[in-house]
């Protein structure tokens, strides 16, 4: 059982998930290439800095490097402007600090040595965090003496961590809002494309409780199966009830009057002992049982839907039939052939057409002379059984009667043509056909005519 | 013949048995399939008719046991299931033939009778020995085409000897196989009902039918078929 069971529920699920990936990813790479940027642009701020106070260096007093410090930046100017600056002799000496450290050393005393160039992420108190620029240089005096000095510059990281957390916060306010709409995108899209998906089950449950008949209206083709089979599931279970209704009704009826007059032909034995009613009471009970048989023969014929049924081969069931009769009728000696095409098979209940095969079989191996001939023949759409014998043939007023349309066979059959009766009905059940005609053999040829695809 | 009717409902069972016995049959009575077994092992039955719906063991289990131990004569199932699958499970299962309830016992009969011919090797109900017909339908007997009034016994006798034609029969079989256990057993008697049959068969003494075969029993000694006509 899966842990989450709605449809819906698992869409959003999966869709969140992945949105939350693609923009986990998408933010951590632009954060970082934001950074990167970032960190370049400083760089060439403390470059550009370092190189600006090298060009502004003149010489002062003898020996010595002098800064006018005004002109280069006005952040060096200003009280904790976040823009440092330093020079110092090779000795360590501070010639020249700027005034925006108000006073205090610079957050280093580190030295560059000539032509070095040192990068220094800094944290000292009393300072935001600092990345500064060492750089080493010779003077060459005009008097061709020489000194090595070092520029120093630092920057504050405030500004830049500030940028890029605000830049953090809009990229997550930004995605958050991507991914709400696209759930209740996804989430409206879902609610359009599940809406058949709903209308049958709602439907379905309608027709559960009897307020509907069948399942109607057009369904997407992804449903259009569903819905069909579902339909052929309802009206054959409807026509299953209907049915055992009928055979209930029917069964009732046919038991009631011979019971009716059993009672009366009782009573009459009471009345007057002397007459011996014994006949008139097994005809009666002949009667009954011969009802009862029927309707329990037709009422178990299963006449299945078609649906998850495996196609039902013919053969081993002729097979089984014919070695059953083979013992039932030993006396007789029957030589029976069968002919049944590779592959020929029946979409139904295997005992349906064990029925209506046995009972077609069981007639002809009864009224033969000796021999009987049973062929199956069936193309893609049919399958047509044939059971033959050499026999005296089916009488026209017994054929007549079997087919009479709208008769119960039970009424209109004598005793030995109700097997005969069930398989007209069975037959009719499955759609197909029972015809009865005249064998190359001499006797009967009963032709049965059924849809390989079953009730479908 | 020694029948053995294994059936539950007792009303059935015992109508079964009287008609059976009526028609000149030994029947041992079971009501279930436990007992049925035990009666199918401890007597020379020879057909068994067998309700499938048994308590304590089913029908279906007891022709599985009768034929594992090796009993070879004909079963006869008597089953409310009238579907031609059950039918033919059936069939496949051991048994010999069915009959479906609701039955009636003229047809029982019939199916009983032709059944003990043929596990008998006679294919027709008309058994012929020499100039001895035999209708078992009609149980009507006729030498050299004279119709013969039998008692019930006789013609029971002569059916058996008939029925096992060529086969030397003891006293013993032929009393266990057409008297009850309660009828009391005098060897003598089947002594006697010989020595009618033959007067009756043989009058004139012409072709000596039944054989004696001193301390062994008897034979139907006339071979089976008709005699070429000559």
């Amino acid at each position: 059982m899966p842990l989450v069971r709605s449809l819906r529920a698992r869409v959003v699920l999966w869709v969140c998930v992945a949105l939350i990936a693609l923009f986990a990813a998408t933010i951590v790479g632009l954060d970082v290439a934001f950074r990167n940027t970032a960190n370049l642009d400083r760089r060439e701020l403390l470059d550009a800095r370092v190189l600006g106070l090298i060009a502004l260096a003149e010489p002062g007093p003898p020996g010595e490097l002098r800064l006018p410090t005004e002109a280069i930046d006005p952040r060096f100017e200003v009280a904790n402007s976040g823009l440092y600056g330093a020079l110092y002799d090779r000795n360590g000496r501070a010639l020249w600090q700027s005034l925006s450290l108000l006073g205090r050393d610079f957050p280093t005393d580190e030295l560059a040595a000539p032509g070095e160039r040192r990068h220094l992420m800094l944290d000292v108190p009393g300072f935001p965090p600092i990345e500064a620029q060492l750089m080493g240089i010779t003077w060459e005096f005009a008097d061709g003496k020489t000194a090595a000095y070092t520029f120093a510059i630092g920057v504050s990281l405030e500004p830049y961590n500030d940028r890029q957390a605000r830049f953090r916060n809009y990229l997550i306010g930004w995605f958050l809002g991507a991914t709400l709409t696209m759930l209740l995108v996804v989430s409206g899209l879902l609610t359009f494309v599940l809406r058949p998906v709903h209308r049958l089950e709602r439907q379905v449950r309608e027709v559960e409780a009897g307020d509907r008949v069948k399942l109607t209206g057009n369904y997407p083709s992804e449903l259009v199966g569903l819905a069909d089979n579902l339909n052929m599931l309802i009206d054959t279970e409807r026509r299953r009830l209907v049915r055992y209704r009928n055979t209930l009704d029917d069964l009732a009826h046919s038991l009631k009057t011979p019971l009716a007059a059993m009672h009366a032909l009782l009573a009459e034995q009471r009345s007057q002992p002397g007459e011996d009613r014994t006949e008139a009471l097994n005809r009666e009970l002949e009667r009954m049982d011969q009802r009862v048989s029927y309707q329990l023969r037709r009422a178990r014929v299963s006449g299945a839907s078609g649906l998850g049924t495996e196609p039902v081969a013919v053969a081993p069931i002729v097979e089984d039939l014919k070695q059953t009769l083979d013992k039932v009728y030993r006396d007789k000696r029957v030589v029976c052939s069968v002919t049944v095409v590779p592959g020929a098979s029946f979409r139904g209940d295997p005992g349906d057409l064990t029925e209506i095969l046995g009972n077609l079989m069981d007639n002809a191996y009864k009224y033969c002379a000796g021999r009987v001939r049973v062929k199956a023949v069936s193309t893609r759409e049919r399958l047509v059984i044939t059971v033959a014998d050499d026999g005296k043939g089916i009488g026209d007023e017994f054929a007549a009667q079997l087919f009479q349309r709208g008769k119960r066979a039970d009424e209109s059959v004598p005793g030995q043509g109700i097997g005969l009766a069930v398989v007209r009905e069975t037959v009719e059940l499955y759609r197909g056909a029972l015809s009865v005609g005249k064998s190359d053999l001499g006797g009967a040829e009963l032709r049965v005519e059924l849809s390989r695809a079953g009730v479908l | 013949m020694r029948l053995l009717l294994v059936e539950d409902d007792p009303n059935l069972n015992r109508a079964l048995a009287a008609q059976l016995e009526q028609a000149g049959y030994v029947v041992d009575r079971a009501a279930d399939g436990e007992e049925g077994l035990y009666l199918a092992r401890e007597y020379p039955v020879n057909l068994a008719i067998v309700d499938l719906g048994l308590p304590k063991l089913s029908g279906v289990e007891l022709i599985k046991q009768l034929r594992a131990d090796g009993k070879s004569y004909p079963v006869l199932v008597l089953t409310a299931r009238d579907r031609w699958q059950d039918k033919v499970e059936v069939l496949k299962l051991g048994a010999d033939d069915y009959v479906v309830k609701p039955f009636n016992v003229e047809e029982l009969l019939a199916r009983v009778d032709a059944l003990l011919r043929r596990a008998s090797g006679w294919a027709q109900s008309e058994l012929v020995c020499g100039p001895i017909v035999l209708d078992t339908r009609t149980q009507e007997v006729k030498v050299k085409g004279q119709k013969l009034e039998l008692t019930s016994f006789e013609y029971k006798l002569l059916e058996y000897l008939m029925l096992h034609a060529g086969e030397v029969l003891s006293k013993t079989q032929i009393t266990e196989a057409l008297y009850s256990e309660d009828f009391e057993r005098d060897s003598n008697v089947i002594e006697v009902f010989i020595g009618r049959l033959r007067r009756k068969l043989d009058p004139d003494d012409e072709y000596k039918p039944i054989e004696t075969l001193r301390g062994r029993g008897y034979r139907l000694a006339v071979a089976r078929g008709a005699p070429p006509s000559d």
